[in-house]
């Protein structure tokens, strides 16, 4: 799934805040405290000084304009003045420090996130698509962070300013004030029932985008088969269709936005109404001033913003709290394979290997293994074959301990793997996986990923023990050749003899390979052949095989169907048992020579 | 509901992309012009609030007249005065909203719909050279920006001006001096907002830049989880992350930098000059030269007019993403579509399906392939109803030539004559009605079994008309044990297929379509035994009837052939039944034979060998 459409239907997720998820949130702050203190800080002030501001303007027009004091004024004015500059400085301090803030809770969570990733097993992985871990990491890491920032930033704003306009207000004329305090719960009220009801249409919109985004992609990548079918007009339909959809939510959530301002200001303006009507009979007894009215105005033309924001705030929080209870249930998500309390390193893996009794599923009631039970001895090489789906993948997974056994146990030396610790045993193993895995960088960056401390000249023998220098010094930058993401720009054969001279590098003392059933040019296959060689002597190793020559130099050869060994023996055996060996094997042979021999014979002439 | 389909966006073509934009808004200029001027409106209604707050207090003043010398009656009509102009002001403001809300959503919808079709219209050498990935991009992104350019950044800059000229008029009309030196600082304020907005935007994009590394660190991270275990690496990605994790902290801190000395210095700026304004306002009011209303009135325009400035530089940068976004929309509609209908005779029935091929060349048309042909000279016959095999490897000109009978492309030099007329003759929509074509790797849609069955059959379909053909094609047993049978949805939501039951069902939508010409791209090759063989039955079934080309790299699948075309370089080298090209000793055709049956010798040899 993209990773739009995760955010999407995740985004349909809200959440209550509960005492222990507020306790937690709030957790994230604690390390940072000086910072919330600083903010908090700064944002009030700003926000006061915004109330502060009005009465000194008011008292301008009382205490200055009105009698003619000129001096007054002047004097006034300069408060106001150094109270600008008292502001900015605030200013400065909670954009600062809330922003800093953010990006320092994203940093932290992303942190957290990723440690703990390290530690949980595979089958963490196998049920969760990267995709979501994606989206854990990057949007609800920003929501959490927004919420904690601007979010708790905004409402503080909000309320201090609410706080401090009522407080100017009830100390200008207290009966006038208690009409402003009376219509502000109606206002927040209203507010935040009308911004619910417009994320709702956001996300109505959200989501037909994306349908258009996925048609979109559709046709482009099928535009062959539409246009032999001569399907154009039935899809433009359709997708006319979809764009409706679109423009209807899209337009309503854009005018209902558009209506919002207006329906709590309006709500204001009755306030207003009936506070210039009664205030200007009260001005009349002398209990209102011009500079009293004027405030007023000011102070509840300007409530719209705080009533906004708070209104914003709340309807978004519901979303940002479900985002924390997904982050925070991924960080307690405990790893299925760990180390049990008193495992010791294991001092080789080079012994003798056993599966005994071993049952193994991924979901229950659904076998993968069962019973299976085999002895290895130290330095001999397995080739394992069979149908997709028998369990051959499961043999390695459990042998590099990416899975226990749910029921009997394997064991190295003698001695139940489970009481090594898992870094000893991933150690001593060297794997090359089916569809090679590189990351991101150079060449000589990808092969010493199997041992960091390599000298460059210990990376060029692996390179050449594993016969991928060869091509590596083809290439114009040779060994400081960039990969590209996940090795994009490599071939998959290429791809898999860095792998295998990643794999001579780090020395292992067991090897496993799952051969790629994908082709590889000849040469490159001749060539991985021999790294491989070079990699097994001497070393116990396991190969989910697919090539013929790769299987015929086995040890043993196990036929692995139904999460079984239906057959087990050496090349010859098996073959003369003309049992299912012998059936894959022929149809493995017609195969791999039509290959060859296609390729070979095929080969334009003319040129 | 839907609108039918009209505006065409090739009319919108332009070198000056702001007159672009402009031609984009046909039909729609009347309502922006009245989202402009609702605008205006509900602008002026609040600074005449302020104008009736400024009598307002003359009156308690004592400086104007009160109406019909009602004082306590006239505060009433004041307040009431009060609440009308929030209406009015409301009331416009939200009719300016929903007016630019209609016209950005009308204009990205239909640019929408232009765009799917246009892009489905264009030809193959085009998609042959066009990134899918680039492709969608431009048509949500770009397609995003330009909506937001008409609902957001051309109204805001619209809005700020317009706010800016009533104010500026209201307070000119109050006292030009004081009008003039309270906007002193604008254009500073402009020039350092737009100076401002420009750096951040840079800022931004390098920390968004980190963002896409962060990422692509984590997904290589996740996705290779295997290997980071295996080779016990976990220390070492942690590090690695950590450093990219930071650089994405430091960068955040580097642009909030920015924000938070821009801000406060706008505010101080801003808030100087206010301040300015009403001390000298305060003192003209001491010295009788303005009322104490006019003062309150001055008060509140000088303040509504000087903020929105500090975000003008906002808008006017980000428009300029809006142009860009036009300028790429346009990369894709200025490109040529290919005419469906453009065909000189349009048969009402079937065609047959002789067909003749006389010294056909054909060049791809694009630029890169320079003119190099990839056909040259193919001359063969073929009678209704026959079997045609295409034999050679990868690169030999079999695509390239059956994409010739479809109009895929046209030839460049030669005639295919099809039941006698020229295949130009007939138009695309016409030929691509008579051909199916059965990929090696068919495309499937992410919708039911049934859907992809019936998809472009452009006729409504029984049940157990699709079933009958899902039978033929030998996949009919495969769907029904799937949950929900024909329901099943293919893809992401849905079961993934393998290679030869997308095959089969693309066999089966290949039946119910019922060509006339049939072509198959043989990839039997790549699946085991058992469906081979029950893909050969489904397919011997489609070429019951149909003049057949078949793609092929095997022996087995083309010595059912009544003509078998040996390619090599572009060129036919061989022609002739199975027998006949045998019999050529020394022809192409018989090497291969000869290697693919030595394949079976050498597998008995080892085997004997052993036993």
């Amino acid at each position: 799934m993209s990773e739009e459409k995760i955010e999407l239907e995740e985004e349909e997720y809200t959440s209550q805040l509960t005492m222990p998820v507020f306790k937690r949130i709030l957790g994230l702050l604690k390390p940072h405290k000086m910072w919330v203190v600083g903010f908090f800080i700064a944002i009030a002030a700003t926000s006061a000084l915004d109330g502060v501001f009005t009465f000194i303007n008011k008292n301008i027009i009382d205490q200055g304009i009105i009698p003619g004091d000129v001096e007054r004024m002047h004097e006034l004015a300069k408060i106001y003045g150094s109270f600008i500059i008292v502001q900015a400085v605030m200013v400065f301090g909670f954009v600062y420090l809330a922003g800093v803030l953010g990006e320092r809770i994203q940093y932290d969570l992303r942190k957290l996130m990723f440690e703990h990733l390290q530690d949980l097993s595979l089958s963490f992985y196998s049920q969760t698509s990267v995709g979501r871990l994606m989206s854990r990491m990057t949007s609800d890491t920003g929501r959490v962070a927004d919420l904690m920032t601007w979010g708790l930033l905004d409402v503080t704003w909000a309320v201090t300013n609410i706080t401090t306009s009522v407080i100017f207000m009830a100390i200008i004329n207290w009966r006038l004030a208690l009409i402003v305090f009376a219509i502000i719960p109606v206002l927040v009220v209203v507010g935040i029932k009308f911004r619910q009801r417009i994320l709702v249409e956001f996300r109505a919109s959200r989501r037909a985008n994306s349908k258009i985004t996925g048609a979109y992609n559709e046709n482009i990548s099928g535009v062959r088969i539409v246009k032999a079918l001569g399907r154009e007009k039935e899809n433009l339909h359709e997708f006319q269709g979809l764009t409706g959809e679109m423009y209807r939510s899209s337009y309503k959530a854009a005018w209902l936005s558009a209506l919002f301002l207006p329906i709590v200001q309006i709500i204001a303006a009755v306030a207003l109404g009936a506070i210039v009507w009664y205030g200007g009979i009260q001005s009349q007894t002398g209990l209102l001033t011009i500079g009293g009215i004027y405030a007023f105005v000011s102070y509840l033309t300007f409530m719209l913003w705080p009533i906004q924001d708070i209104a914003r705030v709340y309807a978004e929080m519901q979303h940002s709290i479900a985002s924390a209870e997904r982050i925070f249930t991924l960080v307690d998500t405990p790893p299925d394979v760990h180390n049990l309390k008193g495992a010791v390193d294991a001092k080789t893996l080079l012994g003798e290997i056993e599966f005994d009794h071993v049952d193994f599923y991924y979901e229950e009631r659904k076998p993968v293994l069962q019973d299976f039970t085999l002895k290895v001895q130290a330095g001999e090489m397995i080739a394992l074959v069979g149908p997709t789906g028998g369990g051959k993948s499961t043999i390695v997974n459990l042998l590099c301990r990416f899975y226990e056994p749910k029921r009997g146990s394997v064991s190295i030396n003698g001695k139940d793997y489970t009481n090594y610790t898992l870094e000893s045993i991933h150690e001593r193993i060297g794997i090359v996986l089916q569809t090679p895995h590189l990351f991101s960088g150079t060449i000589m960056d990808n092969i010493r990923y199997g041992n960091l401390t390599a000298s460059e000249k210990e990376v060029l023998e692996a390179s050449k023990l594993a016969g991928a220098h060869p091509f590596i010094e083809t290439l114009s930058k040779g060994y400081a050749e960039k990969v590209g993401e996940g090795g994009d720009l490599l071939s998959t054969g290429q791809k898999q003899l860095i792998s295998l001279a990643r794999a001579v590098l780090s020395q292992p003392e067991l090897f496993i390979m799952d051969e790629a059933t994908s082709s590889v040019d000849t040469l490159t296959e001749s060539l991985i052949q021999q790294g491989m060689e070079h990699l097994m002597r001497g070393r116990t190793s396991f190969v989910v095989a697919h090539r013929l020559s790769t299987i015929r130099r086995a040890d043993r050869i196990l036929v692995i169907e139904d999460g079984k060994i239906s057959e087990m023996g050496s090349h010859t055996e098996l073959l003369r048992e003309r049992g299912h060996y012998y059936r894959l094997y022929t149809q493995q042979f017609r195969q791999d020579l039509g290959k060859k021999y296609g390729q070979d014979g095929l080969v334009p002439r003319t040129a | 509901m839907n609108k039918p389909f009209t505006f065409d966006f090739r009319n919108t073509i332009s070198k000056n992309r702001l007159k672009g934009l402009w031609l984009m808004m046909v039909d729609y200029r009347l309502p922006y012009l009245g989202a402009t001027l609702a605008l205006a409106v509900s602008a002026t209604s609040k600074t005449l609030t302020y104008l009736l707050l400024g009598y307002f207090a003359d009156l308690v003043a004592g400086n104007a007249e009160p109406i019909n010398g009602n004082l306590s009656r006239s505060f009433f009509w004041i307040a009431l005065g009060f609440v009308g102009l929030s209406l009015f002001q409301g009331g416009f403001s939200f009719i300016s909203g929903r007016l630019a809300a209609y016209t950005a959503e009308g204009i990205a919808r239909r640019l929408r719909d232009f765009l799917f079709d246009h892009i489905q219209r264009l030809n193959f050498s085009y998609h042959g050279n066009t990134a899918v990935g680039d492709l969608i991009e431009r048509v949500t992104s770009d397609v995003d920006a330009v909506r937001r350019f008409f609902s957001e950044q051309a109204i805001g800059v619209g809005r700020i001006v317009l706010i800016f000229f009533i104010n500026f008029a209201a307070l000119l009309n109050l006292n030009a001096e004081l009008a003039w030196i309270s906007v002193v600082v604008i254009p500073f304020m402009l020039l350092m907002s737009l100076w401002f907005f420009k750096r951040v935007t840079k800022r931004y994009e390098k920390y968004q830049e980190q963002g896409t590394i962060l990422s692509t660190t984590l997904q290589e991270n996740l996705t290779g989880v295997r290997v980071v275990k295996a080779f016990a690496k976990q220390e070492y990605e942690k590090t690695k992350f950590e450093g990219d994790n930071w650089e994405k902290f430091k960068r955040g801190r580097h642009l909030l930098l920015m924000h938070s000395l821009f801000w406060p210095l706008s505010d101080l700026i801003l808030g100087a000059q206010m301040l300015f304004g009403f001390v000298y306002a305060a003192t003209m009011t001491i010295n009788g030269e303005i009322t104490i209303g006019d003062y309150l009135t001055y008060v509140g325009l000088v303040a509504w007019l000087i903020w929105p400035i500090r975000n003008l530089g906002r808008l006017i940068v980000q428009t300029s993403t809006g142009l860009v976004s036009y300028g790429r929309l346009m990369d894709i509609v200025k490109e040529i579509r290919e005419p469906l209908n453009d065909g000189k005779i349009e048969p009402d029935g079937d065609l047959r399906g002789d067909i003749v091929f006389e010294n056909v060349s054909f060049a791809y048309p694009d630029e890169k392939a320079n003119g190099t042909r990839v056909l040259t000279d193919i001359s063969f016959n073929c009678k209704a109803g026959a079997a045609v095999a295409l034999l050679g490897s990868t690169g030999s000109g079999k695509t390239s030539l059956v994409n010739l009978l479809p109009r895929f492309y046209d030839y460049t030099e030669g005639s295919i004559r099809m039941d006698g007329v020229e295949l130009s003759d007939y138009s695309r929509k016409y030929m691509r009605a008579q051909t199916g074509i059965v990929e090696q790797e068919p495309f499937l849609f992410s919708r039911s079994i049934r859907e992809n069955i019936t998809y472009g059959v452009g006729r409504d379909v029984s049940d157990a008309e699709v079933e009958e053909a899902a039978r033929a094609a030998s996949v009919h047993t495969v769907v029904t044990e799937f949950p929900d049978g024909y329901g099943t949805l293919v893809g992401e939501k849905g079961v993934t297929l393998s290679g030869g039951q997308k095959q089969r069902i693309a066999i089966a939508r290949t039946l119910l379509k019922n060509p006339h010409i049939l072509i198959l791209d043989d990839s039997t090759s790549s699946v085991d035994t058992e469906t081979e063989a029950e893909i050969r039955t489904a397919l011997n079934n489609l070429m019951q009837n149909r003049t057949t080309f078949i793609i092929a790299h095997r022996i087995q699948s083309v010595m059912v052939a009544d003509l078998i075309l040996v390619l090599d370089g572009g060129q036919i080298v061989q022609a002739g039944t199975h027998e006949e090209l045998l019999e050529q000793e020394d022809g192409m055709y018989r090497e291969i034979y000869e290697i693919q049956t030595r394949i079976d010798d050498e597998l008995e040899k080892e085997i004997e060998g052993i036993a």
